[in-house]
């Protein structure tokens, strides 16, 4: 009788798990086939390589394309060799266990600031205070910020994950801490943190709020001449033709738009995983 | 340049003969926290000889040696008094340089550890200001210490094949020609064949007889019959402190001890 009960609780558990697992896949593919679905009557060479007109209704997504992208890299560039240092501080420098925990804490903290805050505060610190106005560069120190716990995360996790024993070998081989950090720590915790530096790249691509007032333009805008001007970007670009949804051209391209947005993201997303492997490989040659 | 090609010539490290090479420990006390791990430990380790040092797990063996090149220092709650003296000078002096004092006193470990690169890269690894080198000193240096590891003859072919696809016993005499590759004076051995095979952890006890002649040798072992294969010197310690010490053949002979006799003959220690 035990054994009956036994079996089918499992067999319930097993049913529910697969559940779980298959609606989440189903909400993921039937998102990804309407935005693929609708999207792809705007996709053409002219949509991807020519500005946008009237508003946005008409023309193509070339700018906005390229102003994410900027946006996105040079947030990485600035994100990745911080988000390297501080997980090399909080593995090999940081000794309290206490410390450790509380940075922990902090790093998890900042990941959980809502998105509009970030943009709030770099509203108020950088476009006000600091008097930067609306900047790419302001938009991308902001999206830096909300990559860094992914990346530290990412990167700690690399490092803390490279066996005792190679630290131990390469102080016994006279290296100061400085030389180990270079010779062993870097190379082999390098693959965990560009991991991390695409998977907060995937996240940061698609963010709206935090770089709507103080990083973007909705239209008129296209190669910014300074680090201090506006760029337009697809995600400003998808609720500007969002609001003119009695627009069908507009509609259409809006599909256009998220599904280019969506392939950033995916390909991120996936050049994350790659790395990972890839990198992993390499490292441990 | 010049200097650096000069010092190159130079194969033997003992006789650069700036200071003995041995080693002399008095009054060595060692915690981890509140556990009291080497109790008034007073050792002499001498020079081209092969020091063994013994004794069942826990009493103290690899901590003992850990103390003589500092790498203690970082594990948390250690804490020492008394003195390690080597060449005369007291390595746990505050004044004493641990990352200068490990290319000195160096070191193999119980398991090998090889980096993920190439052969010749691993022996090269810790060798200082690398980038100075020519290739041909590169070389140089990577056949002689490979030559002094007993391992060139078998890697010779194969420099840039990646350390990781030795056998084990191999990565443990490319770990061995690394730490030579550093030149230092004194090298010492924790267990270094406990992971190998019968037939590799031979080839290290024949390695280590020949090391002897350039390299003031402390060997870490729980293997009673391969400290009497191999100890010029046998120290005996159990509980964290030193039971015994003098000449191996005397100790294995006539100890003058019975925890000694017990644990030479029978590998049981009731202190």
């Amino acid at each position: 009788m035990k054994r009956i009960s036994r079996h089918w609780i499992n067999r319930c558990f097993v049913f529910a798990a697969w559940t779980a697992a298959g609606l989440c896949g189903l909400l993921l593919a039937g998102l990804l086939a309407a935005i693929t679905w609708k999207g792809m009557g705007a996709m053409n060479p002219e949509f991807l390589l020519t500005r946008a007109r009237d508003f946005g209704s008409a023309g193509g997504i070339f700018y906005q394309l390229a102003g994410s992208l900027l946006l996105v890299v040079a947030a990485a560039l600035l994100c990745f060799p911080v988000a390297v240092g501080t997980a090399l501080f909080k593995s090999e420098y940081l000794r309290s266990k206490r410390l450790k925990h509380l940075s922990t804490l902090l790093v998890y903290g900042l990941n959980g600031v809502p998105s509009i805050i970030f943009g709030i505060f770099g509203l108020i610190f950088f476009v006000n205070v600091l008097d930067t106005g609306v900047s790419w560069f302001v938009g991308s120190v902001i999206l830096a910020m909300m990559m860094l716990p992914t990346v530290v995360q990412a990167a700690y996790q690399a490092i803390e994950s490279i066996p005792t024993m190679y630290r131990e070998s390469a102080r016994a081989l006279g290296l100061s801490k400085w030389q180990i950090v270079v010779k062993v720590l870097l190379p082999q915790g390098l693959g965990g943190a560009i991991t991390g530096l695409f998977l907060g790249l995937a996240r940061a691509v698609g963010e709206t709020a935090p770089i709507m007032f103080i990083a973007t333009a909705f239209s008129g805008v296209d190669v910014p001449g300074s680090l201090f001007e506006p760029v337009t970007t697809l995600p400003t670009h998808l609720l500007a033709l969002a609001q003119q949804a009695t627009d069908p051209q507009a509609l259409q391209n809006a599909w256009g738009t998220g599904l280019v947005l969506m392939g950033l993201v995916t390909c991120f997303s996936v050049l994350g995983l790659v790395s990972r492997t890839k990198l992993r490989r390499f490292s441990q040659r | 340049m010049s200097r650096q090609r000069a010092s190159l010539k130079v194969i033997h490290p003992s006789s650069e003969a700036d200071g003995d090479p041995s080693i002399v420990a008095r009054g060595l006390n060692v915690w981890f926290g509140d556990m009291h791990v080497l109790r008034d430990v007073d050792v002499t380790l001498h020079p081209h000889r092969i020091n063994c040092i013994v004794g069942p797990s826990g009493s103290g063996k690899s901590t003992l040696i850990r103390s003589v090149n500092r790498m203690n220092d970082d594990l948390e709650g250690f804490t020492c008094t008394g003195n390690v003296r080597v060449g005369g000078r007291d390595v746990l002096d505050d004044g004493t340089d641990a990352v200068r004092l490990r290319t000195e006193v160096g070191m193999v470990f119980q398991k090998p550890c090889v980096f993920p690169r190439s052969i010749a890269e691993n022996v090269l690894f810790g060798v200082q200001d690398q980038q100075r080198l020519s290739r041909e000193e590169r070389s140089t240096l990577v056949e002689e210490n490979l030559r002094a590891a007993s391992l060139w003859r078998e890697v010779k072919h194969r420099l840039d094949a990646p350390a990781g696809s030795l056998s084990i016993g191999q990565q443990q005499r490319l770990c061995i020609a690394r730490t030579l590759a550093v030149r230092p004076r004194i090298v010492l051995l924790d267990e270094p064949t406990s992971s190998l095979d019968p037939v590799s952890g031979r080839a290290i006890e024949e390695l280590m007889g020949e090391l002897k002649k350039k390299y003031t040798i402390v060997l870490v072992t729980h293997d009673i019959r391969q400290a009497w294969r191999v100890a010029d010197h046998l120290i005996f310690l159990c509980d964290g402190r030193v039971i015994e010490q003098g000449p191996a053949d005397q100790l294995f002979r006539s100890p003058a001890h019975e925890e000694t006799r017990q644990y030479l003959s029978e590998s049981y220690c009731a202190c």
